[in-house]
């Protein structure tokens, strides 16, 4: 099936003005598959860590939205431990006026303020409530240890 | 719209001389009509008259000045925010309960009553007239030597005899060419929405080059505004622009396809009280007629491309929808709530009203040359036959089998199946006769061998189908149902009539109508579809009496234990199918 002239004009975006600190490349052979890396925000303790993840545009896209999953581990507590992402807009406030590129900058905003509040990952939100200060030591060793740019 | 068409023509050519000759107001026409784009004439924004038109195309028609916070109704006429007439209470509207649902808006240009609750900011427009303000001037700044005298050319209203001094219309001199003068002029207010514009170049104005300097500035324009008339949905230039009563514009398909997901505007996420059917909501005439005037090719080639995308790609013709078993001839009643089917269903209605019905492939077997698909390769093609839209954008769908069918290829579009398939025939009736000979005779000689040896279980037609000829096996199966009606209630077999027709006397129809009133397993159904001889699926229809009857013998207590569960079952089933049937 041929590729939506959306996603066409969303990757040739993408490529001609990239976000700073977010790449996304599509695989040549499936070019809904993008292979995504968003740079830790600064002043969080994702700082300096690359994190790596995969999106792939399903075929109603953009009526639904795409499906991403953090490849690299990552210590937060709305990312499990399979790398999937709580995120609002990825479910029930998807809209199709968003794109990669907003979806992206919602991730990488999500890094820089994690919500214990409504966590994904359970035991990871009750260390966050319990002692955020030991929580957020132990994002920067995981960051350092996994997410190495 | 065709008395403007006629005050036009009326004019052009007689009283200014000075126009070319009388070029069709094509902004007027209606360009759903045109096909292709050849029979559209070509804008040539450096002619007096086109020049004249652009500008029109930006102005209000209450105060004659390009748009200023443009408000686009929900009869999709646009107009200044502050030209919009008072609210007015409304009478007898109850719902929805909200203050500005029980006001209403007159349509200055069609006489429309809208909600003042739908009279929002049209978003577009606004950025397009913000643009089109910024680019006009830093035009006129920088090409201020070009001086042109324009003249307005007032059109009185109904041929109405007007006097010489009211003919008189505003003269005033302008720069940076005709597009930018024109502009200028309605912004002073000198230009009345109707009339027209006479040209002359200014004493002094040594320009030979008009035409390349009013082409360039069109071209420079159309630039600027081009991104704006993109689609947030689908990323090319809009077709059909429909608005939200919260002033955001998108395709109509696209906005169709976002409701069948949600009912926010995908923009502002406002709620959007629109009919699930966009089909009767009028499109923006202000952006259908700047896009139909800018950029006519780009829309023909949109509507093409639009109706290419729409039909499935290829071969793929058929769209198919894996849920349940359908049968030839028998009736199939379907709710569509899963926003990828209310697209499919929105294309069939559009289309030839038919879709394949296919059966999940639960058990994940090899579907013959498909390998393992999702669906089972055999399903039966369906007419829709009434299709009733909820409000909430779902719909109750009645529908009836046409043909068996195989698919053969298949692939995904927007979601849904798509497949090419292939229709599943019986055998001809010579074969089928042949066959019968065959087996009856092979079976009854193979049977008189076997019972001559005195075995415990002789074989009869009980337990083997085949010493019945083709008509036995069908009587035998029908004097079944005969016995099941006399058992239950007589209402009960008026209700299956109702839904499902008499029971039929074609032999070939007949396990088809029985398969569709008996409760059982619907894997066992399924090889109905796949089977092309009438007296293979009479055997098959025969073999399930059997099984059933043999139950019910084994459980002699409980004396029509089976046949009062099949009522039981054919009656719940058929009470909420005749419900359904009454209501639609």
């Amino acid at each position: 099936m041929a590729l939506p002239k959306r996603i066409i004009k969303e990757t040739e975006r993408l490529m001609a003005e990239p976000v700073k600190g977010i790449s996304a490349v599509p695989h040549e052979d499936n070019l809904r598959y993008f292979d995504v890396t968003i740079e830790g925000p600064e002043q969080s303790p994702y700082e300096g860590g690359v994190f790596k993840l995969e999106l792939f545009l399903p075929d109603d896209y953009p009526m639904t939205p795409p499906k991403i999953r953090f490849l690299t581990k990552i210590y937060h507590p709305n990312i499990d431990r399979l790398g999937r992402i709580c995120l609002d807009v990825l479910k029930g406030n998807w809209s199709p006026a968003l794109q990669i590129r907003t979806i992206l900058l919602s991730i990488q905003a999500l890094l820089g303020a994690p919500n214990p509040d409504d966590p994904l990952a359970n035991d990871v939100a009750q260390k966050w409530k319990e002692d955020q200060n030991a929580a957020i030591e132990t994002a920067r060793q995981w960051t350092r240890e996994h997410a190495k740019p | 719209m065709n008395t403007v068409l006629c005050r036009s023509d009326a004019v052009d050519g007689t009283s200014t001389p000075c126009l070319p000759p009388p070029a069709t107001p094509s902004y007027m026409v209606d360009h759903h009509v045109v096909e292709g784009i050849e029979e559209r004439p070509a804008l040539a924004p450096h002619t007096d008259t086109d020049a004249r038109l652009l500008v029109r195309l930006i102005q209000c028609r209450q105060c004659s000045k390009p748009f200023s916070s443009p408000v686009t109704m929900p009869c999709g006429h646009t107009v200044c925010q502050r030209c919009l007439p008072a609210p007015q209470r409304r009478v007898n509207i109850s719902y929805p309960q909200t203050l500005d649902h029980q006001l209403g808006i007159l349509c200055p240009v069609c006489g429309q009553e809208n909600s003042t609750a739908d009279c929002n900011v049209d978003v577009t427009v606004s950025k397009i007239m913000a643009l089109l303000v910024d680019y006009v001037s830093r035009w006129t700044a920088k090409h201020a030597e070009v001086v042109l005298t324009l003249e307005e050319v007032p059109q009185p209203p109904n041929d109405a005899l007007i006097s010489e001094k009211e003919m008189k219309g505003h003269v005033a001199q302008y720069g940076g060419g005709r597009l930018a003068g024109t502009f200028q002029m309605a912004v002073d207010g000198l230009l009345d929405y109707w009339a027209d514009v006479a040209y002359s170049k200014s004493p002094g104005c040594e320009k030979d080059d008009l035409e390349d300097l009013d082409l360039d500035h069109f071209n420079s324009l159309r630039d600027a505004i081009s991104t704006e008339m993109d689609c947030m949905v689908c990323y090319n230039t809009m077709l059909d622009p429909t608005t939200t009563p919260c002033g955001h514009t998108f395709c109509r398909h696209c906005l169709m396809r976002t409701l069948d997901h949600s009912i926010i505007c995908p923009v502002c996420r406002r709620d959007v009280y629109l009919s699930p059917s966009l089909l009767y909501q009028p499109k923006n005439h202000c952006l259908a007629s700047i896009l139909d005037q800018v950029w006519p090719e780009v829309v023909a080639a949109r509507k093409h491309t639009v109706s290419e995308e729409e039909r499935p790609e290829g071969a793929l013709d058929v769209p198919l929808f894996v849920c349940t078993l359908a049968l030839p001839g028998m009736p199939c009643f379907l709710h569509i709530f899963e926003p990828r089917y209310r697209l499919m269903m929105r294309r069939c209605m559009e289309g030839n009203r038919k879709f394949g019905m296919l059966m999940y492939n639960q058990a994940s077997t090899s579907q013959g040359d498909l390998g393992v698909t999702r669906f089972l390769e055999y399903g039966t093609l369906l007419h829709i036959v009434n299709f009733q839209l909820l409000p909430d954008g779902r719909s109750l769908v009645e529908t009836v089998g046409v043909s068996r069918f195989r698919v053969i290829e298949h692939g995904m579009l927007d979601g849904y199946d798509v497949g090419r398939i292939e229709r599943v025939d019986d055998i001809s009736l010579g074969t089928e006769k042949r066959l019968e000979a065959t087996e009856v005779g092979t079976a009854q000689s193979q049977a008189a061998l076997y019972n001559a040896q005195h075995p415990p279980v002789p074989m009869t037609a009980a337990n083997c189908p085949e010493l019945l000829t083709t008509i036995e096996l069908f009587q035998a199966c029908k004097q079944y149902i005969l016995d099941m009606r006399a058992r239950s209630a007589p209402w009960l077999s008026e209700r299956l009539v109702r839904a499902y027709g008499d029971c039929p006397d074609d032999p070939a129809t007949f396990p088809y109508w029985f398969a569709a009133v008996l409760p059982i397993a619907e894997e066992q159904k399924y090889l109905l579809l796949r089977t092309t001889s009438v007296r293979e699926r009479l055997k098959i229809v025969y073999m399930w009496i059997r099984r059933i009857e043999g139950q019910r013998l084994l459980l002699p207590r409980c004396g029509g234990y089976i046949g009062n569960i099949l009522a039981t079952c054919m009656g719940g089933f058929h009470a909420s199918l005749t419900a359904f049937i009454s209501t639609s």
